[in-house]
């Protein structure tokens, strides 16, 4: 008798917790995803670059001037793709100035990134406050891509057809850059750069203008990171609103091992970190939130902890490259 | 196309007036005006002069301590947490402390050596135990750390009205002297010109400098004389920690006497730039620190008197690290061409 009604009761029990769970877990996924993108573009991005021997610790910053011209650039055109265009050209300029110091004056990799930082959060506030910070103008953003009836799929249908466009246009990037690595010349040449620049330089691969342009196009996918995080994931220019996630892409390269469907899965874990600790804020108000918020940086340093032994590094990262036949 | 030294040098001056100036500008402000107030500002008045010194104490620490873990190969980028855990240890201890008479203060300030050098010595030792990158891990110190200083301003170090979000004060025995009439100069200075003495004896006179020195410089070395990596990796980060949680300790003691919420933002990323700066020669980290400080009194009176917005410091200080490392290379290329 006893045993029945507790049967019973577990059993009524695990019914409303699995209703709970598939709820909320439909809403997790989804913003798991959406949180995940910012870091994402910017972890492939550090790839790229990092595959070719050079390490951008400046990110950070470029994230931080990459949002702050979305927003002023989709203001000023009225669509948020004039904002993507606008932090892209940014993040390709603030990649100038590291490819310059580090390839062509061949200066000191890790220091010339912690300029770029703050540099970025510099630049990014000073122009805030002579131009957005003035207005109270609202940001043109992205909106969720309608797939119709796809959306209320139970669990993954947010997840996986409710989100905004760039989500997809990472997706797609990370399989393009996948397969660009594995089965295309440029993609053998630019692992070679980072691999053994001698031998890549030998057999008439550029060694630099590989660099140069890798750490360009790495600058270019942080900028748009730093979009992403002003006209998709909120619509507003906030500032230092990247608080970290710019060294997190670091470290999700590390997760990674350098492969590009590694990296936006552990930019995706982050994404996940994200949303759970915000709803743990709620579920558990007596627990200080300072605690919740802690949890995705703690995540990255246990992570990186556990992770970074035997990593795949690229063997001459952060090592300038001189050719010599000039 | 070789350029002759001087004029490189010229040329990277040029540049790093020359792109502040270009922000200033678009401030709608004139550049010339801008850094002729900066300068007399802080340095044309006794005021203002004395207003940089007490800024460039907590620099010069923090700038210290990225000196010495540079030595030892690594990139100290979390002063700020280090600062912070050494603050919130010195003030957690402050009520033990405070009928201590003359041995508070002293104590005060070791509780925030001591703080932030387990803070750093926990980095030191996940990067000799898991190759775990340091800058990373430093960075992210440095947020866990200030949700740290948050909590306990909201919790168990909040005053007892709990009315705002900050700490208790720490007594009058625990506070630090002003040695300058009619300034904030405090006691800390004398802190701190001592501690860039004791880091350039250290390092330069000493065998465990020697160490840290060869490991920075080439780790095969070091493992081949049989160096214990770790034990130097951790030493040198409880330093370069425990300096960053002492420059913590004297700002609570001098200059706030209590935590608040970003009670000393900021002085982290410009003691990378001091410490940068500074490599060459442990006694120029004071010097390093005074421009840094006029950096930012003279921002900060911009941006009241002048309109020029706040982050033009951090513009500058961005720039100057990247003429640092021009410097630098103009340095090595005269030298390698002799």
């Amino acid at each position: 008798m006893r045993f029945s009604r507790w049967t019973g009761l577990r059993a009524a029990a695990r019914v409303g917790l699995e209703f709970m769970d598939l709820v909320m877990l439909t809403g997790l996924l989804a913003a798991g995803v959406r949180l995940a993108m910012a870091i994402g573009f910017a972890a492939l991005g550090e790839t790229v670059s990092q595959r070719s021997g050079v390490i951008n610790v400046g990110i950070e910053g470029i994230m931080l001037l990459g949002a702050f011209l979305a927003a002023l650039g989709a203001v000023w055109t009225g669509t948020p793709w004039g904002g993507v265009l606008f932090a892209i050209a940014g993040g390709v300029a603030l990649g100038a100035i590291h490819a310059f110091f580090t390839i062509t004056l061949k200066a000191d990799q890790i220091v010339s990134g912690t300029a770029l930082v703050i540099l970025g959060l510099g630049v990014s506030s000073f122009l805030n406050r002579l131009t957005l910070g003035r207005t109270a103008a609202s940001v043109p953003a992205f909106d969720p891509v309608d797939f119709g009836p796809l959306t209320d799929l139970p669990l993954v249908g947010r997840m996986l057809f409710g989100q905004n466009i760039l989500v997809y246009v990472g997706v797609v990037l990370a399989l393009a850059l996948a397969w660009g690595f594995r089965r295309t010349v440029v993609g053998l040449e630019i692992r070679a750069c980072g691999e053994n620049p001698g031998a890549a330089d030998a057999a008439g691969v550029p060694v630099n203008a590989h660099r140069f342009a890798c750490v360009l196009f790495g600058s270019a996918l942080a900028g748009l990171g730093g979009a992403y995080l002003a006209i998709a994931q909120i619509s507003a220019f906030v500032e230092n609103m990247v608080v970290g996630r710019g060294f997190i892409a670091i470290a999700c390269v590390v997760f990674g091992r350098w492969r590009p469907l590694g990296v936006l899965g552990a930019a995706l874990g982050f994404g996940l970190a994200e949303a759970s600790q915000i709803r743990l804020q709620t579920w558990y108000p007596n627990v200080p939130y300072q605690f919740f918020t802690m949890l995705p940086y703690l995540v990255a340093i246990i992570a990186l902890v556990f992770l970074a032994r035997g990593a795949a590094l690229p063997k001459a990262l952060g090592r300038p490259f001189v050719s010599t036949h000039g | 196309m070789k350029i002759s030294t001087p004029f490189a040098y010229a040329g990277i001056a040029f540049g790093a007036l020359f792109v502040p100036s270009v922000f200033i500008l678009m401030a709608g402000k004139d550049p010339l005006t801008i850094w002729w107030v900066l300068i007399h500002y802080t340095l044309g008045t006794s005021s203002g002069f004395a207003e940089v010194v007490v800024h460039a104490i907590p620099l010069t620490l923090l700038g210290l301590g990225v000196a010495v873990a540079f030595r030892a190969g690594i990139f100290n980028i979390g002063g700020d947490g280090q600062l912070i855990c050494g603050a919130v240890l010195a003030v957690a201890m402050a009520k033990i402390l405070a009928p201590l008479g003359v041995a508070g203060a002293p104590l005060f300030l070791v509780m925030g050596f001591i703080g932030g050098g387990i803070a750093g010595a926990v980095v030191g030792w996940l990067r000799a135990r898991f190759d775990a990158n340091e800058i990373i891990v430093t960075i992210m110190f440095n947020y866990v750390a200030v949700q740290l200083l948050t909590w306990v301003n909201r919790g168990p170090l909040q005053e007892a009205s709990r009315i705002f979000p900050r700490s208790y004060a720490i007594a009058q025995s625990l506070q630090l002297p002003i040695i300058v009439d009619d300034s904030r100069v405090h006691a800390g200075l004398l802190v701190a010109l001592a501690a860039a003495l004791a880091v350039y004896v250290l390092m330069s006179r000493t065998s465990f400098g020697f160490r840290l020195t060869v490991l920075g410089e080439s780790p095969e070395a070091a493992s081949y004389a049989g160096f214990n990596r770790t034990a130097a990796l951790v030493s040198a980060m409880f330093l370069s920690g425990g300096l960053a949680g002492l420059a913590g300790a004297i700002e609570i003691s001098a200059v706030h006497h209590r935590l608040e919420d970003g009670f000393a933002e900021g002085f982290g990323l410009a003691a990378i730039a001091v410490g940068l700066m500074a490599r060459l020669n442990g006694l120029a980290v004071p010097l390093a620190a005074m421009l840094f400080g006029v950096f930012y009194l003279g921002a900060g009176a911009l941006q009241r008197q002048a309109g020029v917005p706040f982050p033009i410091v951090w513009i500058i200080e961005g720039v100057v690290i990247l003429a640092f490392l021009a410097l630098d290379r103009a340095a090595r290329g005269s030298a390698s061409r002799a």
